[in-house]
């Protein structure tokens, strides 16, 4: 309860930190408008058939928008992790923080809640958006889509949490966030399925939370899967979920003992 | 200043085991044998060049060991790079220590350092250490949760503390329009959220002009050393601030003690003469003698004010005196200088040059 209470007071100090900048808070919401259109358009150009292997029947755009808004959901929130941290190193208050009983893998989550929040109010938007240009969406399978959203969510927490774990240690240069970014919206499905790689390149893809991730997404926001029909995607998600979590919690540990034994915590 | 809640820090908001450790005469901070080696990472160039070489190691502290009884107002002097900063991060748990022990209210900082933070407050001067785009009240009530306090014990420690350090009427007001004076106060409101009862001060005056380092080394002395009862580690160059508030004091050099105890302690058997303030009337010429110096002031009045620097033992202050009187000297005054930090700080300089 009282962990709580003191997410909730990170929530509100970034709340407060990022209305203060008004229009950088308004401009990104325009942002989301211009990124779809820009997509709306390219696959008019495109005008990929819908039988194109890994498309699975759907429009191109709904494929494209949706892999635009999971991705945008999970790059900020994920590199919110080590970007927080970072940020608190460069303007001094990480140290504030680190002298308060609050513990640091605390101090972690709390600093990332906001963008997961942010995150979740642009996904919907896009959604939104993407209703408004005819794009069929399931809603009476948002639950099943928040499920996977959830496990997702602990998946990539466990990658933030690495990444958060290098900055406290090498303090420039979180090789996680960049690595898992990057190979994500190359071989993860966002903007083309897998399967229209090189196919040695496409089967890659079964080792990222993404792929399962966006294919579930897909599945149950346009063409309305049911839950067995998802239940693959959703155990991938939790293998996962079951290496990362704990990969992330050690290594952020090793990566708290070796800085105060630096004496490098809050350098930057 | 408004009234705070003035419960002694003998009786502060900690938990039971510290309380018990506390009754049990456990001296508020106790290091034995303290000691931290920093390793300086290499680039990647110097371990290419040199794979083999060995990184070069800095002794941040060497064997350092004190105790500060609970209620003292005890400092901490030394040249930058002496290992202030250093001590005071390793008891607020943001450095572990490379060798030895060092205890807070009886709780050791590498292995309970969640219970040591409770029991400590942490000022330091630097400005940035708060987020500048929100209000003093803001920032003080997201640092109180994360001190533990729920919502409403953080909004009204928060109120209760700006009123005290008089940041009442600026409390909505953007840190960043804040004064220097202002931030520092705030820093100290931090520090209190959670009513530690070890404050540890980094040079807390350090970027305050005179009459603001005047109220709050009054506030320091007089609210939370003297009224609340706090043990407070005072990290300071300053040393008239020092002199004026500490009972104890520690000098650093290096890493290492080099002297501590009370002022008197520490001024006691410094080497060199004593030093006298001597006014004198109806004198022309000033007697001289190997045993003194004599460095005149302009005069006043025709009074003569005389900085007489004398050979400890024997005879020669009653010698000077006598001197004077047959040079046709009237003597109205001979006052002796105690010595103070400054020359504590002089001596160490001759004996260990940068």
């Amino acid at each position: 309860m009282k962990n709580l209470g003191i997410l909730l007071a990170f929530l509100k100090r970034d709340f407060l930190v990022e209305t203060s900048y008004r229009t950088a808070f308004l401009l990104q919401f325009f942002g989301i408008l211009m990124s779809v259109l820009i997509w709306r358009f390219v696959s008019g150009v495109l005008k990929a058939p819908a039988d194109t292997p890994g498309l699975d029947g759907m429009d191109y755009f709904a494929y494209v928008l949706l892999g635009l808004a999971f991705f945008h959901y999970l790059s900020s929130a994920l590199g919110s992790f080590s970007q927080k941290i970072r940020q608190e190193q460069m303007t001094g208050t990480l140290e504030a923080i680190l002298v308060t009983p609050t513990s640091p893998g605390t101090v972690v989550l709390g600093s990332a809640l906001w963008e997961f929040v942010l995150s979740s109010v642009k996904v919907a938007i896009y959604l939104a958006i993407g209703w408004a240009f005819g794009i069929a969406i399931r809603f009476e399978n948002l639950p099943l889509c928040l499920l996977v959203l959830a496990i997702t969510v602990l998946a990539f927490s466990g990658i933030g949490i690495l990444s958060a774990a290098f900055v406290f240690y090498l303090k420039r240069g979180d090789p996680i966030t960049y690595l898992v970014s990057s190979v994500s919206v190359l071989l993860g499905g966002v903007f083309y399925p897998p399967q229209d790689m090189w196919p040695w390149l496409g089967s890659l893809s079964k080792f990222l939370p993404i792929t399962y991730a966006l294919h579930a997404w897909r599945q149950a926001l346009l063409k309305g899967a049911t839950f067995q029909a998802l239940l693959p995607d959703i155990v991938a998600l939790l293998i996962f979920v079951v290496i990362l979590v704990p990969l992330g919690a050690i290594a952020f540990r090793f990566a708290i003992r070796r800085a105060r034994a630096e004496g490098s915590l809050v350098q930057y | 200043m408004a009234v705070l809640e003035d419960r002694p820090a003998s009786a502060p908001a900690t938990t039971g085991r510290t309380a018990s450790a506390r009754s049990a005469g456990v001296p508020a901070l106790r290091l034995r044998g303290l000691g931290k080696t920093y390793i300086k990472r290499r680039s990647i160039l110097e371990m290419a060049l040199h794979p083999w070489r060995r990184a070069e190691r800095v002794e941040g502290l060497v064997d350092v060991s004190l105790e500060v009884p609970r209620g003292t107002l005890y400092g901490l002097l030394g040249p930058n790079g002496a290992g202030k900063t250093t001590l005071l991060k390793i008891l607020a748990c943001l450095i572990l220590p490379t060798r030895g022990t060092a205890e807070v209210e009886g709780r050791d900082v590498a292995r309970d350092d969640e219970e040591v933070r409770r029991s400590i407050g942490f000022v330091t001067a630097d400005e940035r250490s708060f987020y500048w785009r929100l209000s003093g009240e803001d920032n003080l009530e997201f640092f109180a949760r994360l001190y533990g306090l729920g919502a409403a014990e953080a909004r009204r420690r928060t109120r209760e503390l700006l009123e005290t350090m008089e940041l009442g009427e600026v409390a909505k007001r953007q840190f960043m329009s804040y004064s220097s004076g202002m931030k520092q106060r705030l820093a100290i409101c931090r520090a209190l959220l959670h009513d530690p009862p070890v404050l540890c001060l980094d040079e807390p005056t350090r970027s305050l002009d005179p009459i603001a380092a005047k109220h709050l080394r009054q506030f320091i002395g007089t609210r939370l050393h003297q009224q609340r009862g706090k043990t407070i580690l005072l990290a300071t160059h300053n040393l008239p601030e020092a002199e004026d508030l500490c009972q104890r004091l520690a000098i650093l050099h290096r890493g290492r003690v080099l002297r501590e105890g009370s002022l008197a302690d520490i001024t006691a058997g410094l080497p060199g003469r004593e030093q006298y303030a001597i006014e004198v009337t109806g004198i022309d010429r000033l007697p001289a003698d190997p045993r003194w110096v004599l460095e005149p002031e302009p005069r006043r009045d025709g009074v003569r004010r005389l900085a007489a620097a004398i050979d400890r033992g024997g005879r020669p202050l009653s010698d000077l005196l006598a001197a004077l009187l047959a040079a046709g000297g009237t003597i109205l005054s001979c006052t002796r200088r105690e010595p103070g930090l400054q020359e504590v700080f002089d001596q160490m300089e001759r004996e260990n040059p940068r």
